[in-house]
């Protein structure tokens, strides 16, 4: 199912049609602010991340290989390795400028209490945080597993089994209801 | 093989590309794994499921007016991009031009002056010809009213009894011109060719053409005690006199 828009929009973009970045920002909008903010922990600066990723994606539309990666994970890309340059280039700059808040406590803000999130939030909650900790280094800092390991001081096996308990949990909530949001986006 | 597929997924490597965040010798390593072996794949494309869920438990609102500004900024991007192929164009029309328009000014340049040079000649030809026939005009003019200037009439003899011929002999200015006024016709195969004697040497001084001889006056080299003679010869003229074709002599 989400093949067919995300071919939609690889065509779209291979066009250079700009509708392409309508679709992208209503389909994937959301989430790829939500990875930007993961990254930079600061709502203003991740709408600028995102501002840039969008610019990235529509000059390097071309260079997408849907045989090597899914769309998402493509645009995941993208935009985390811009929310990357984006805080380096912040941290380098003023510390004073932004403050960019360390704590591994996701902040839900205010944009994030619209009723469509809710039971994704719900299902997140019912991932247990110590796996949550780990599903984050390995998705969002892109810690190898021995970095994890090290960084947040817990043995590299318990880190492998975590994660793999985590990523089963992920499923298991999932299944069923990507589905539906899935098809929910398609509808709407 | 299964071995080595284990350590291959046990070492990150394809959690570190599903990120994006390989090296190109890595990213080569992994993509060699997708293919060759289903497991990875497998494994690979659960991997980026897992990821896509994951960051849609995380998603934030993005505003609407955000939305407008990418919009915004990506179609002053295409618009720049566009105008500038458009100006790249133009320029490199441009270019194309001025360097044509170049190669014709060079071109255009190169045979004027070829031209030039050649007209450089053609006047210096002509001023140092005007030199000559004013000079000898000069000459004429003084020879003809110098008041040393003898007249001589020539007759023709037998042979070219039509014949005349007004020589004028300045022995001061050592200068001598004879005018031929009238010829009798010749056969086409004949000529009227003139000599002078000096010093016991006959010298060639061309032949005389029968239209323009009239009202012309001919230079002949002068010597003390020289003498001039007109043959008849065949056409084309003779390197030598022939004696018994004397028509006409001039002493002086």
């Amino acid at each position: 199912m989400s093949t067919l828009l995300e071919k939609h929009i690889v065509e779209l973009l291979q066009e250079r049609d700009e509708k392409a970045i309508s679709l992208l920002y209503e389909h994937y909008g959301d989430t790829l602010l939500g990875v930007a903010n993961k990254v930079v922990r600061n709502e203003e600066l991740a709408q600028d991340v995102l501002q840039e990723s969008f610019i990235k994606i529509w000059k390097k539309s071309d260079s997408y290989d849907s045989s090597k990666a899914k769309l998402f994970t493509w645009l995941f890309r993208i935009t985390r390795n811009t929310a990357i340059d984006k805080l380096r280039s912040v941290n380098t700059k003023s510390d004073k400028e932004i403050q960019i808040d360390v704590s591994d406590v996701y902040n839900l803000g205010v944009n994030s209490t619209r009723p469509e999130f809710m039971d994704v939030r719900e299902n997140l909650e019912k991932i247990e945080t110590k796996y949550q900790i780990v599903l984050d280094a390995l998705f969002f800092e892109g810690m190898t597993q021995q970095e994890a390991s090290d960084e947040l001081n817990i043995p590299l096996g318990t880190i492998k089994s975590r994660l793999k308990i985590g990523l089963r949990e992920l499923k298991k909530i999932y299944g069923p209801t990507l589905l539906l949001v899935l098809s929910l986006n398609l509808i709407s | 093989m299964k071995e080595k597929i284990k350590t291959f997924l046990d070492s990150d490597l394809l959690e570190s590309y599903l990120l994006g965040a390989t090296s190109p010798e890595e990213t080569l390593q992994v993509e060699r794994y997708l293919s060759m072996y289903p497991k990875v794949r497998e494994t690979y494309e659960e991997l980026q499921d897992n990821l896509e869920t994951y960051a849609k438990m995380h998603a934030v609102k993005a505003p609407e007016a955000l939305k407008e500004r990418i919009l915004n900024s990506i179609n002053k991007e295409s618009n720049f991009k566009r105008n500038f192929y458009r100006m790249a164009v133009a320029a490199s029309f441009a270019v194309l031009i001025s360097a044509g328009a170049s190669y014709f000014f060079w071109d255009k340049n190169q045979s004027l002056q070829e031209e030039n040079s050649i007209v450089n000649n053609k006047i210096d030809d002509l001023e140092e010809t005007m030199r000559a026939q004013l000079e000898d005009v000069r000459n004429q003019f003084i020879v003809l009213q110098n008041p040393e200037t003898k007249k001589y009439t020539v007759k023709g003899n037998k042979k070219a009894q039509e014949l005349k011929a007004v020589a004028y002999i300045n022995p001061v200015k050592r200068l001598s011109y004879i005018n031929v006024s009238k010829l009798p016709h010749l056969p086409k195969d004949q000529c009227y060719q003139m000599w002078t004697e000096v010093n016991g040497e006959m010298l060639n001084l061309g032949i005389i053409k029968e239209a323009s001889s009239q009202e012309k006056l001919l230079a002949l080299p002068y010597a003390d005690d020289a003498v001039s003679y007109i043959t008849i010869e065949p056409q084309g003229g003779n390197p030598s006199p022939t004696v018994e074709n004397i028509v006409a002599n001039i002493a002086y």
